[in-house]
């Protein structure tokens, strides 16, 4: 049985399963034999439990840790929120691996579309005002860097393997991936990993600075905009002198290294600027450890991480859910990768929802910002066409 | 022993990493300070932070208490607590920097380090020491270039340095160097 016809067999089966990017093309993770709901209670003891590594390329748990979870562990308080119930974090243990290739090919034909337009939590308005207020914080030292983050939603029933072929093909991010189970699916183009952990070493990729593709634009002008750009450069100072701090708590001294500084990357339609840091952890450093000291990725916070995850959860009314957490595996053998879960959708109850962010530093604008919230949007309010 | 007190900064292991090359260091946050730390260190520092020395009445209680009794390192938000103390005002500055990197210079006679000497920096600040400033003991020794905002003291009696700018950051040329310099003085 060749690939694609086996991708479309699982799917069309109705079993949960999860695919995830790979370096030669994606994963595909299927026959659970367990799935943990995690809360705060159970997280500390499922992240501590050791298992015996029988050297199967099935021996992990793969799934995600929610922004509300992430938050809970690091004793950060959430005031009471809009919620939707959905669980703060969901993993599975599979017993089946498939690899499959770049292009996913799956057409649904029979995509219900649906009329109702997305709408979004705060408007232009209200955004200006919290803008305002934030901007405020900054001046006054509190934070350094606060990322907004925007919502959008819709009643829609969707196809996720659907829509996951096409986001793929318009845009193959390197932590892609998408869960799809009874009750629930997500679709994410997630293009940023913060943390590969092999044995003892470990790197994180911290994304600031994007800018689109176009005739004008290539990969030699995009490392001259982001260099010339200061806005862009400070905001990704912040973040490497800051991922670099989450590192350093848990790694050797003097190993934590700057491995590439702020170097372009190109994806089909757009350039992120980039650096990546790497350093050897500790003795006796725990999956638990690392997991609180790198979580959630500052890059889509803000600076510093205590304080100003502080003032966005006081601001925020409704859960982030998956938004900003965490999607990954972890290994039987304390191997890692995990990812920041941005561009994704979550479709639960019939209802699926977009969050995106963008940053408020000093000398950004309010309308600017907004406008740019809306675009990070767009390509994923584009699947639903 | 070094003993860093962190105010919740997400640049205080920087700050940690750059100390442990040169002495044992702890570190704790300032709500949950150990004394049997405290007495032991012959170095406190006082770690970078959000919001301004007035927010952190528990720090300037422990800088009054060891203050020429211990050497005192501030970076930042420390470098503002130590001013604090000392009776100075640290106001908002019109323009912010924060993950900029500036040129500053070693502008007395009387610093550890090179009087002319110019070299890079990163800063995070909203706040900065409002001038004039004057203390008998305590001379600024250092200034940006472009905005002439102080960028470091020093009191060599008592054996307090701080410094504006961030010395763990990879946006400052030498602060390795800089920070051996000052533990050994």
């Amino acid at each position: 049985m060749n690939k694609q016809n086996q991708l479309t067999e699982i799917n069309d089966s109705g079993k949960s399963y999860i695919i995830y990017k790979s370096k030669k093309g994606f994963d595909l993770y299927t026959n659970f034999s367990k799935k943990i709901i995690l809360n705060s209670k159970n997280v500390s003891s499922f992240l501590s439990r050791r298992y015996k590594n029988k050297l199967k390329n099935t021996d992990l748990f793969i799934g995600f840790f929610g922004y509300e979870l992430l938050n809970n562990l690091i004793n950060i308080k959430i005031p009471k929120q809009k919620n939707i119930n959905f669980p703060k974090g969901i993993f599975y243990k599979p017993e089946t691996k498939i690899s499959l290739g770049n292009n996913l090919n799956y057409k649904n034909n029979n995509n219900i579309k649906s009329k109702n337009n997305f709408k979004i939590n705060i408007n232009r308005k209200l955004y200006t005002k919290i803008f305002d207020k934030f901007k405020k914080k900054i001046k006054v030292g509190q934070t350094y860097q606060i990322k907004i983050c925007t919502k959008y939603k819709k009643k829609s029933k969707i196809d996720p393997l659907d829509f996951f072929c096409r986001l793929s093909k318009s845009n193959l991010a390197p932590e892609a991936f998408m869960i799809k189970d009874n009750d629930y699916s997500i679709i994410s183009c997630s293009p940023e990993n913060l943390i590969t952990k092999h044995g003892s070493l470990i790197s994180t990729k911290p994304i600031a600075g994007t800018v689109k593709k176009n005739q004008s634009m290539n990969k030699t002008k995009a490392l001259n905009y982001f260099k010339k750009n200061i806005k862009e450069t400070k905001e990704h100072n912040m973040i490497v002198d800051m991922e670099r701090n989450d590192l350093s708590r848990i790694c050797k001294v003097g190993s934590v290294k700057l491995s590439r500084t702020k170097v372009v990357e190109e994806y089909k339609d757009l350039f992120h600027y980039v650096t990546l840091i790497k350093g050897r952890l500790k003795k006796n450093v725990k999956n638990i450890d690392i997991i609180k000291a790198m979580m959630p990725g500052g890059s889509v916070i803000g600076c510093p991480k205590i304080s100003t995850l502080n003032l966005l959860n006081k601001q925020e009314k409704e859960n982030r859910n998956i938004y900003t957490g965490s999607f990954g595996y972890i290994k039987f053998n304390g191997d890692m990768r995990f990812n920041i879960i941005i561009r994704s959708i979550l479709n639960f109850k019939n209802a699926s929802e977009i969050s995106v962010a963008s940053g408020v530093v000093v000398d950004s604008n309010a309308q600017h910002e907004f406008s740019e919230n809306y675009i990070k949007a767009k390509a994923l309010i584009d699947l639903f066409k | 022993m070094i003993y860093i007190i962190d105010h919740n900064d997400s640049f205080t292991h920087n700050v940690v990493h750059q100390f442990s090359l040169f002495d044992e260091v702890e570190c704790d946050n300032y709500n949950n300070l150990n004394k049997k730390k405290l007495d032991k260190a012959s170095v406190i520092v006082l770690s970078p932070g959000p919001g301004s020395p007035i927010d952190y009445p528990s720090t300037s209680n422990i800088y009054k208490k060891f203050k020429s009794k211990k050497k005192i390192i501030g970076v930042c938000l420390g470098f503002q607590q130590i001013l604090f103390c000392e009776g100075a005002e640290i106001v908002e500055q019109k323009k912010i920097f924060h993950g900029f990197q500036s040129k500053i210079e070693v502008i007395s006679n009387k610093s550890l380090f090179k009087k002319g000497k110019k070299f890079k920096v990163g800063r995070y600040h909203s706040l900065k020491l409002k001038e004039p400033f004057k203390n008998k003991d305590f001379e600024i020794t250092m200034r940006c270039l472009t905005s002439k905002v102080a960028m470091s003291i020093e009191n060599k009696k008592d054996k307090i340095y701080g410094f504006q700018f961030h010395p763990e950051s990879f946006l400052t040329n030498n602060g390795n160097l800089l920070i051996k310099k000052i533990l050994s003085a």
